[in-house]
């Protein structure tokens, strides 16, 4: 790795008014796992890293809000893990959180810097994206909220400007939506996935209302199953519906190969894991 | 600010310390070049292993992946902390008394990992402990042994727990 300026400031606002130059050496720096490892990697050559270690309390919050859960950008995903609250408001995100790396990456490793990574591998974008979370970011002027949906411009891209900062996360409660996300690794269990599918259920009896499908690993950016969710709308999520909803999503999503595996096999998965993680949500209980 | 060497200040095994450390520098080389430690070793470099942890604020972390700078006012620690009283805790004991290691290159990270574990579950069952040590690898494959060190020491725990019950 080579020399860099590391600088500390003590707010958000500060932080991003640090990052101003607009100058693609210059990077915030959260947890810094992924940071050192595109460091280590010679990918990233930063002149300045700007540390948020030391920005406001209030960035390391978890809380409930206006009928939403609220992640603050510098919440580690240990804390996230063991929350009571996120617990209770969105178990699903507690339940993807145990099989995300390892637990001293877990430790060290922040929401803020989860979300704006942008490695398409991620667990937790597709599951928040289901939920039908938000971004809220700060700029030196001021700043703005961005669905999470959008935040993906491609692969390790997104739409935050050089200098803009993700201040929170806004999750919906789940409150009776039935969740689950579900993941295939093909070379070792904790390797990254080939796949990741998250389903997210408004349900009537054992009637499916409306469905929020997001297929990640499979696709250069997590991408929301319009063709899928369509499928299921307002039936009963049976044998037959199931096929014809994951025929759906083969059909329409974006599947590139990778050394996880190729995209013809990843379609294949996608039919089989979206079928899994609807019958995986109808059967739980939140 | 100019780039260069920045001077930090933090608790090291239970001493407060001070050192000089260049911007790039990870954890391990910080306690390598500086303080003669080498019971966090770098491994794989990405996170993956533990052959690299240590401690900061309680807290586990890979070494290799952590900015020597930022350990600035915390409390790091290491394998070579001494346990409370002197001499070897449950979990040295229980990987010696079971055989939990061949090379030993990887034993410092599993029984820092260890530890963690039985502070948060003194009970773990033994999907626990694959669980948690999944971020910890082996290269001479000394798995099963180490799971059985675990159960011994969470088992030395509870009698020393016992016993300090009983003094009071
Ligand atoms: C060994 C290992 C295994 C892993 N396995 C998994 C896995 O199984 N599943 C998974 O999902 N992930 C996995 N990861 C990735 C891990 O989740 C990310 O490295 C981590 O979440 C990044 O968070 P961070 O706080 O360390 O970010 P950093 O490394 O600090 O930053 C990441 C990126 O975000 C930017 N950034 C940071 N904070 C902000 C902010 N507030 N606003 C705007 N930009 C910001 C940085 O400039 C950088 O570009 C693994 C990582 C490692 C090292
Ligand atoms: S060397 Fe740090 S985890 Fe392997
Ligand atoms: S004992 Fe050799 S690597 Fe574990």
């Amino acid at each position: 790795m080579i020399p860099f300026e590391l600088v500390e400031p003590r707010t958000l606002r500060e932080a991003a008014s640090l990052l101003a130059s607009g100058d693609p050496a210059v990077r915030p720096l959260a947890g810094g796992t992924a940071v050192m490892l595109m460091m280590k990697m010679g990918v990233l050559r930063p002149a300045r890293l700007v540390s948020l270690r030391a920005v406001e309390r209030r960035c390391s919050e978890i809380r409930e809000a206006d009928g939403e859960l609220r992640l603050g950008a510098m919440v580690t995903l240990s804390a996230l893990e063991r929350s009571p609250i996120v617990k209770n408001l969105a178990p699903v995100i507690v339940r993807a959180s145990r099989t995300l790396s390892n637990v001293r990456v877990r430790n060290v490793a922040t929401v803020g810097g989860h979300l704006a990574h942008a490695d398409p591998h991620m667990d937790l974008p597709p599951v928040l994206i289901a939920l039908g979370a938000s971004v809220t970011t700060v700029d030196p002027e001021g700043g703005r909220t961005i669905p999470l949906e959008t935040l993906y411009a491609g692969y390790l891209e997104t739409a935050l400007r050089s200098n803009e900062l993700i201040a929170e996360v806004s999750v919906p409660v789940q409150g009776v939506r039935r969740a689950a996300y579900l993941k295939c690794t093909t070379r070792s269990a904790d390797d990254w996935p080939a796949l990741g599918v998250a389903v997210v259920l408004d349900t009537e009896g054992d009637a499916v209302r409306e469905a929020r499908i997001v297929v990640s690993a499979a696709t250069d950016t997590p991408t929301r199953l319009s063709a899928a969710e369509e499928a299921l709308r307002g039936a009963r999520a049976d044998e037959k519906i199931l096929r014809r909803a994951g025929e759906a999503a083969a059909a329409a999503a974006n599947v590139v190969g990778d050394e996880h595996g190729s995209a013809a096999y990843k379609r294949e998965l996608l039919r089989v894991y979206l079928a899994r993680a609807v019958k995986q949500a109808l059967a739980s209980k939140g | 600010m100019s780039v260069g060497s920045k001077t930090i200040r933090f608790t090291l095994n239970g001493e407060a310390v001070g050192a000089e450390v260049p911007p790039h520098w990870n954890l391990v080389e910080l306690l390598q070049n500086r303080f003669g430690l080498y019971g966090a070793r770098e491994s794989c470099g990405q996170g993956l292993c533990g052959c690299c942890t240590a401690l900061v604020d309680g807290r586990a972390v890979s070494g290799c992946l952590y900015l020597a700078a930022l350990a600035d006012g915390t409390r790091v620690e290491t394998v070579e902390q001494p346990a409370a009283g002197g001499g070897l805790d449950a979990v040295q004991k229980a990987f010696i008394e079971c055989g939990a290691f061949q090379c030993g290159f990887c034993t410092p990270g599993f029984v820092l990992m260890s530890r963690k574990l039985l502070d948060e579950n003194p009970d773990p069952t033994e999907d626990d402990i694959r669980h948690y040590l999944s971020g910890n690898l082996c290269r001479c494959a000394t798995y099963p042994e180490i799971i059985e060190a675990v159960k011994l020491a969470a088992r030395l725990r509870k009698k020393r727990d016992a016993t300090a019950d009983k003094r009071r």
